[in-house]
């Protein structure tokens, strides 16, 4: 009897299912976080009898074969790169992303890690660093008694110095694409790196053919819907409770079955 | 031997066979394109000589499966937003090049690769027109119409191909959401393809959970037979075995 381990299966994947859906529910407020969704698909089959078997030596032929299927798996969890909104903040260093591409930063251990996260602060020397504390790249200083900065679409960063009226330019935003955004992998802490899925990161300035521009003052709000999620979390749920009824339902006849011999 | 036991006993194999197909079903309600399938039973008719001093002929029905169909009713559409989620409303499956050829299915649910080939999430080339389909970062936001037409920032790129065949159902399920066929495949008159959609499993849970609960009931009805048979032989057999001995 596989209804017991095809059913147990379902469930597996309805738990994967609610664990993705909680996951997007947790980071609605996560800057520029992407939803996840998971995917599935169906298990191998065992043929019993192939469609089209020949059922005569007249030429007569099945119309519907015997195939048993053995359940379902997660085939994958992918990440909706979609645009989220984007919300004013009037901090200066908060910086928004309209269009496709990725913020560099480099990590602790000197690697590169993406993100779309524009939430900057300066670092005691003046440089803009994330919120962890990580160098945005290319590295931008921002000098001392710097009165105001203004960071425009291209990405262009300058700054208005105590005593001079004309603002300078500081620095330069720098995006980076990939081929497949969706095959980045994420760390946490809203950084993704790069994998062999998602293919070469291309750096490229703000504006430019294929990359997003700069947004100063703005943050890119997470891409996630609460009442997508909170559909998609009843029906998983519901998924999840008939799975377990088949398990009710096999257990059952083989109590009945057991039953016969007393 | 007693026939009875044996017309329940085929009629239990069957009801196994029955709650198998209804769990794969139900395990596979999320599953994206996914088509469910339903059992189907006949008669199979044994005629028995007649026992001694009985006239004419008997004859026994056992249950027998005859096969699996597959109901490829449309499954629901639910938006993704995802750009290379495509749902074909209608007739047609996409093709997808495995290494054990061309495979096809309905799950429209695909992206792009290291490449910026258009896969699925096994990795297997979605087939246009002119085999696999390569976007560059440079084409921007790719817009899919209706007929599989792919277009970026530069205009056309390439265009899906929907192969539909003579008969859906001889296709063989492979698992990972893929048929195999050996027909050949053709171009449906009307292509009605969704970006940012994917169509969902077209298992309707009322009816699964409905007919699973019937499945069970015929099967217990028939294992209380099986039991009441056995009873009666065992009485037969202890009160004919206390009857003196003449």
């Amino acid at each position: 009897m596989r209804a017991l381990s095809i059913a147990s299966t379902g469930m597996l994947a309805q738990q994967t299912n609610v664990e993705v859906i909680a996951n997007n529910l947790a980071n609605m407020n996560t800057t520029a976080f992407k939803q996840q969704r998971a995917e599935f698909q169906d298990l191998l089959y065992q043929n019993i009898q192939v469609p089209g078997s020949q059922t005569s030596d007249q030429g007569t032929y099945a119309p519907n074969g015997i195939q048993l299927g053995a359940g379902v798996r997660t085939a994958a969890v992918y990440r909706i790169t979609t645009q989220g909104d984007l919300k004013s903040t009037g901090n200066p260093y908060d910086v928004a992303i309209q269009g496709p591409g990725f913020f560099r930063v480099q990590q602790a251990d000197g690697t590169d890690a993406y993100s779309r996260s524009g939430n900057f602060s300066l670092s005691p020397q003046g440089q803009l660093v994330t919120q962890d504390g990580l160098i945005v790249q290319p590295g931008i200083a921002i000098p001392q008694n710097t009165l105001s900065v203004s960071i425009n679409a291209q990405g262009q960063v300058n700054a208005t110095i105590a005593g001079n009226s004309t603002p300078q330019t500081v620095g330069q935003l720098e995006l980076t694409r990939f081929p497949n955004e969706a095959g980045l992998q994420a760390l946490g802490s809203n950084l993704y790196i790069e994998t062999p899925g998602s293919g070469s990161p291309q750096a490229g300035v703000p504006g430019s053919v294929g990359y997003g521009t700069i947004q100063q003052g703005f943050l890119e709000t997470s891409n996630v819907n609460s009442v997508d999620e909170i559909t998609a979390l009843i029906t998983a749920q519901r998924a999840y409770e008939m799975n377990s009824k088949v398990i009710s339902a096999a257990d059952q006849m083989l109590q009945d079955a057991s039953r016969l011999g007393s | 031997m007693d026939n009875s036991l044996l017309v329940s006993l085929s009629q239990q194999l069957a009801a196994f066979r029955a709650i198998d197909v209804i769990a794969n079903n139900i395990a596979n309600a999320s599953t994206p394109g996914y088509k469910r399938e339903s059992t189907k039973f006949e008669e199979y008719i044994a005629q028995m000589h007649p026992a001694e001093g009985e006239t004419g002929s008997q004859s026994v029905s056992f249950v027998k499966d005859a096969g699996t169909m597959r109901d490829l009713a449309q499954g629901h559409m639910t938006q993704t937003g995802a750009p290379f989620d495509l749902a074909i409303n209608g007739k047609g499956f996409f093709a997808v090049q495995t290494p054990q050829g061309l495979r096809y299915t309905r799950d429209g649910h695909f992206s792009l690769d290291a490449n910026g080939q258009i896969v699925n999430s096994s990795g297997y080339a979605l087939q246009g027109d002119g085999g696999a389909i390569t976007i560059t970062p440079d084409d921007g936001d790719i817009r899919i119409a209706p007929d599989g037409t792919v277009s970026g920032r530069t205009g056309q790129l390439a265009k899906v191909r929907v192969a539909d065949f003579a008969d859906e159902y001889a296709m063989v399920k492979q698992g990972a959401n893929l048929y195999s066929t050996d027909q050949q495949a053709q171009t449906p008159a009307v292509i009605d393809i969704r970006q940012g959609a994917l169509e969902g499993s077209n298992v309707q849970p009322v009816l699964e959970i409905s007919h699973m609960i019937e499945v069970m009931r015929a099967y217990e009805a028939t294992a209380t037979l099986t039991k009441n048979q056995q009873d009666m032989k065992r009485d037969a057999v202890e009160k004919l075995g206390a009857m003196p001995v003449s």
